[in-house]
């Protein structure tokens, strides 16, 4: 009796060792997994970062020898309408696309033509296309690339004209945008006609120097329209009047 | 023994909400690039060259914590990844906001595309900070329902034994 007693205590013991060695077993491929897996984890995303960046940067390049348009200013960055000895800078940075320009060149558009036209304010025109999306069928790029194309063909004073028409005639900013042929119109109402004024719009000739404008208005530090500067200094929105304009210039002119 | 039955079911709950927030977040930064710069470059806090680096890698690593959390894989260390990232964002927006910056914070795509009375500082500090608190949670209390990977919860060890 004693003795099947002690045989069964030590076949026992022996059943338990042999589980905790099997439930350390166990454990230990457990860790063993979540380390090769982890590994494994950390070299993919690594990767697929790599491979990300690489692909977005592609993405995001633009052509160094891109075409600028002719009648620029600022290494073709800047499109100058007025006097270039106008004693008062008024730079604009603004997207065609962007609703508080509109009411911005509703409200103040008049005001600058007049200082411009008085030869107080020469305006620096500084485009920017971000509000793309599919539904307008990249509306802010081709409406500034079509102003481009107005710009290099028939120079400041049809693009300031093209520009106005583009404000008239907004579309909704979540609607599908103006189609090309419409951009094509209103180019040649505000001057700019013929065979390569089409191709060029319906091309997206200056697509890469609209990409452009817009990443040096980001590196500028605008990071919303309309951002409007008297003398270098930006204005408060609350100062996007007439009368705000109108003081602004007249301080700066002293 | 009640509250046992229900954490692991919380833990889900906190996996699928962080991972799904972290996925659409980095998903939606895909198509644009460009803004993805910009936004970036908005917050003016990086050199110009670690400014692209970042807006292009940082939506794969939102990806990857997102799909590790939803799956339920690695939950400890996503979810203190997502802690550390979240940490991140609250210092770019309220540095933003001390600043007196006038950016969204292109959280979800987007860029440079706030109306400039249009910022959002308080509704994005409170939702990084409540999901902060969410991540926090979860890597302390990792375990949970419908996961993947990790140690099985002890009935289902009974059920698997």
């Amino acid at each position: 009796m004693p003795d099947t007693a002690k045989r069964k205590a030590a076949r026992r013991r022996i059943e338990e060792k042999r589980a905790a060695e099997a439930a350390a077993r166990a454990r230990a491929q457990r860790r063993q997994r979540s380390i090769v897996g982890g590994v494994v984890a950390v070299v993919l995303v690594a990767l697929a970062v790599v491979v990300t960046v690489v692909v977005q940067h592609s993405r995001t390049a633009t052509d160094p020898t891109a075409a600028a348009p002719a009648n620029t200013v600022d290494h073709g960055q800047v499109v100058l309408v007025g006097s270039s000895t106008a004693p008062v800078t008024v730079d604009l940075y603004e997207d065609l696309q962007c609703p508080i320009c509109r009411q911005f060149e509703t409200s103040t558009g008049p005001t600058l033509a007049s200082l411009v036209a008085a030869g107080t304010v020469q305006l620096h025109y500084h485009g920017m296309a971000f509000l793309d999306t599919s539904a307008n069928d990249r509306y802010s790029t081709r409406a500034l690339n079509a102003a481009a194309v107005v710009l290099d063909t028939a120079g400041p004073d049809a693009f300031q004209k093209f520009h106005d028409l583009l404000y008239a005639n907004q579309p909704d900013e979540n609607g599908s945008g103006l189609t090309d042929d419409q951009l094509i119109a209103y180019a040649q109402q505000a001057g700019a006609s013929g065979a390569a004024v089409e191709q060029d719009i319906r091309d997206l000739t200056y697509g890469d120097w609209v990409k452009e404008i817009t990443d040096q208005a980001s590196k500028d530090g605008v990071t919303a329209t309309p951002t409007v500067l008297v003398a270098g200094k930006q204005l408060d929105n609350a100062k996007l009047t007439p009368e705000g304009i109108t003081a602004a210039v007249q301080a700066a002119h002293g | 023994m009640r509250w046992d039955r229900v954490a692991p079911w919380l833990a889900t709950a906190a996996r699928l909400l962080l991972g799904g927030v972290f996925l659409v977040a980095g998903a939606l930064k895909f198509p644009d690039p460009a803004a993805a710069v910009r936004a970036v470059r908005a917050y003016r806090l990086l050199p110009e060259a670690l400014v692209a680096p970042v807006a292009f890698g940082l939506p794969v690593v939102e990806i990857a914590v997102g799909l590790a959390l939803i799956a339920g894989v690695f939950v400890r260390t996503a979810a203190l990844a997502s802690a550390l990232l979240l940490v991140v964002y609250l210092v770019g927006v309220g540095s933003a906001w001390a600043r007196g910056l006038q950016i969204d914070c292109g959280c979800f795509g987007g860029g440079g595309r706030v109306a400039a009375a249009d910022t959002a500082y308080p509704t994005e500090v409170l939702r990084d900070g409540a999901l902060l608190l969410v991540a926090l949670a979860l890597a302390r209390w990792p375990r949970s329902r419908l996961a993947l990977g990790g140690r099985p919860l002890p009935e289902e060890e009974l059920v698997r034994a």
